[in-house]
């Protein structure tokens, strides 16, 4: 009797359904199109136009500034820093973020209170993070390269912001640190839904503690695994903050990633056409990485 | 129960190791916040001495009566205040009939609509904001509060129609077809029955745009000259750029901005663990 009720309710606002859908949608699909989809298609116009100061379209060049961009080494220079960036933050963000886990997946008093401070990271305002992190590296002052003096483990400690590599070092760590509270936390609520039976039986068999990580741990979470690595990827490939804030993409342009190189071309060189040129190529990339991640959400849905 | 013995042998011998692992690591990881706390209490004489202290000598808290005057920072808080609150309106705004349709009706191009939302939450905003700077400029939303309220919201969207539409959907359609043979219209329905068993899906959002807006820094460094229109986020850069021999003070002011989103990330952690990783975790 109740079956028959839903159905007539259902086709009675089937007709009327789809409309109401559409209007519900309007709001936010346009300003999707407006603040997003718009400014993507003009960013693909700035790519293949000769631009003013101002980011205006002067006249149209076609692949020209492709290949002016493309011949220069130091726009491949940059994209391989951008993708080397990506790799080394995300297999560290990954390894410290499952040690974490392993650490918090352990029953102790104050377990809960450990917790909460490591995501503390996470939970602060990344930009005035990146900043504290500024006076931390402060070659005079700052605590860091003091406690590097007085624990011997360098004599001479560098001034980390000053040259490429140091700097390149300090900037990563720092997206490193700001990612790994999440990588941390996801970890640790898919380790928690793995049955404790699992691991008891194990027990019975004498596997040791590094066998139950590989066959137990490791197998249970692969899939959360996947998308938080792939998430964190789109998030470390898109860091502005740690770069812009930390070296400004200096000593000449020396720690920049392809998202800093971007705005600088843009807003500090005044070169929009370039700009949209790299714009674009990231773009590519991050489609990629996009569609693989939008793959698993609907493997989920359906 | 052979194993119990045994497990907790294990666990006896491996907890030093581990709480021993978990302070170093949280020694790490909590240290600029350290510097903070131990920058903000001293005067500057005692921030520029080598060798730096790890503990200021005479602690002081006149550093929170000189930040307000040295600094515009109530005007950079008002500004945050006004962009975050105004961002997370008009998200939810935007958010909650999309979500609802998305959750519960059945239309073409559904799938269509939540791919677009999921694709382009995956977009740098620097890739957006070198076109959007010239329209802006021509809209004179540079230098406005209205832009920034706008583009949060937007940028926020994406996140936001995911988790609601969740949440939407756990909601058991039976409830709305009894309201609907009650007579109910379907406003009234997701007015009185929907949205409030949603409410902790709404909060979270809201938290969460909040949280966006207010850390939010390039669109702030890219559409803001005016010193009076500053978030605290780029009022702060802007401080060091200028003024890099005051670490006491701007310690101290990072500390106050961090305080509001510090305590509001932790009422909203556990959902959106669940939330970004679309269910492949429950947070």
């Amino acid at each position: 009797m109740v079956n028959e009720g839903a159905p007539t309710a259902k086709r009675r606002l089937l007709t009327r359904e789809a409309r109401l859908a559409y209007l519900l949608l309007l709001p936010a699909v346009v300003c999707v199109f407006g603040f997003m989809v718009y400014p993507l298609v003009y960013v693909v116009m700035m790519s293949i136009f000769r631009t003013n100061r101002l980011g205006w379209l002067q006249n149209f060049v076609g692949l020209a500034n492709f290949i002016e961009v493309m011949s220069d080494l130091e726009f491949w220079r940059i994209t391989g820093r951008s993708l080397f960036w990506t790799l080394l933050a995300v297999s560290l963000k990954t390894f410290l973020g499952m040690i974490i886990a392993l650490l918090l997946n352990v029953e102790y008093r104050g377990r809960k209170i450990a917790r909460m401070l490591f995501i503390a990271p996470w939970a602060s305002s990344v930009p005035i993070s990146v900043l504290l992190w500024s006076w931390v590296y402060n070659p005079q002052f700052g605590l860091l390269n003091h406690t590097l003096r007085i624990t011997g483990i360098s004599a001479n400690p560098p001034i980390w912001l000053g040259y490429p590599i140091s700097g390149f070092i300090a900037a990563i760590w720092v997206d490193i640190w700001i990612g790994v509270p999440f990588m941390a936390l996801v970890f640790l609520s898919g380790m928690q839904s793995i049955p404790d039976e699992l691991y008891e039986s194990a027990d019975l068999d004498g596997v040791t503690g590094f066998q139950k990580f590989i066959y137990i741990t490791l197998p249970s979470i692969v899939r959360i695994l996947q998308i938080s690595t792939l998430l964190s990827a789109l998030w470390t490939f898109n860091d502005f903050n740690s770069i812009y804030i930390l070296t400004g993409g200096g000593p000449v342009n020396t720690t920049d990633i392809l998202i800093t190189s971007i705005y600088k071309n843009a807003f500090v060189y005044a070169r929009f056409d370039r700009a949209a040129v790299m714009a674009v190529i990231t773009f590519f990339i991050l489609t990629a990485l996009s569609v693989v991640y939008a793959r698993h959400y609907f493997k989920e849905e359906s | 129960m052979k194993f119990r013995p045994r497990r907790s042998k294990w666990r006896s011998r491996g907890k030093p190791l581990v709480l021993l692992l978990t302070l170093a690591l949280l020694l790490v990881m909590l240290f600029p916040f350290f510097v903070m706390i131990t920058m903000m209490l001293r005067s500057s004489q005692e921030v520029y001495v080598t060798p730096p202290r790890w503990i200021p000598h005479a602690p002081t808290l006149r550093n929170f009566a000189l930040v307000w005057s040295q600094y515009l920072l109530a005007g950079y808080f008002k500004s945050s205040a006004i962009i975050a609150i105004g961002a997370s309106a008009l998200n939810m705004l935007l958010s909650i009939p999309a979500a609802y349709a998305i959750a519960r009706l059945r239309f073409k191009g559904r799938q269509v609509a939540l791919y677009l939302f999921l694709v382009v939450q995956m977009f740098s905003p620097v890739v957006v904001v070198i076109s959007l700077f010239k329209t802006f400029a021509r809209l004179n939303l540079l230098d406005s509060y209205i832009g920034l309220i706008v583009i949060n919201a937007v940028f926020s969207m994406a996140f936001s129609i995911w988790l609601l539409s969740g949440y939407f959907k756990s909601i058991p359609v039976e409830i709305e077809e009894a309201a609907f043979i009650d007579g109910a219209t379907r406003w009234q329905t997701v007015i009185q029955v929907i949205l409030p068993i949603a409410a902790p899906g709404l909060v979270t959002t809201t938290i969460y745009t909040f949280i966006a807006a207010w850390n939010e820094f390039l669109f702030a460094l890219s559409f803001i000259q005016n010193q009076t229109k500053m978030p605290l986020t780029l009022g702060l850069y802007r401080f060091v750029g200028r003024w890099s021999s005051q670490w006491e003070l701007l310690t101290t002011a990072a500390f106050l901005a961090i305080i509001p989103v510090l305590v509001l990330f932790y009422v909203i952690q556990q959902r959106l663990v669940g939330g970004l990783t679309g269910g492949a975790v429950k947070g």
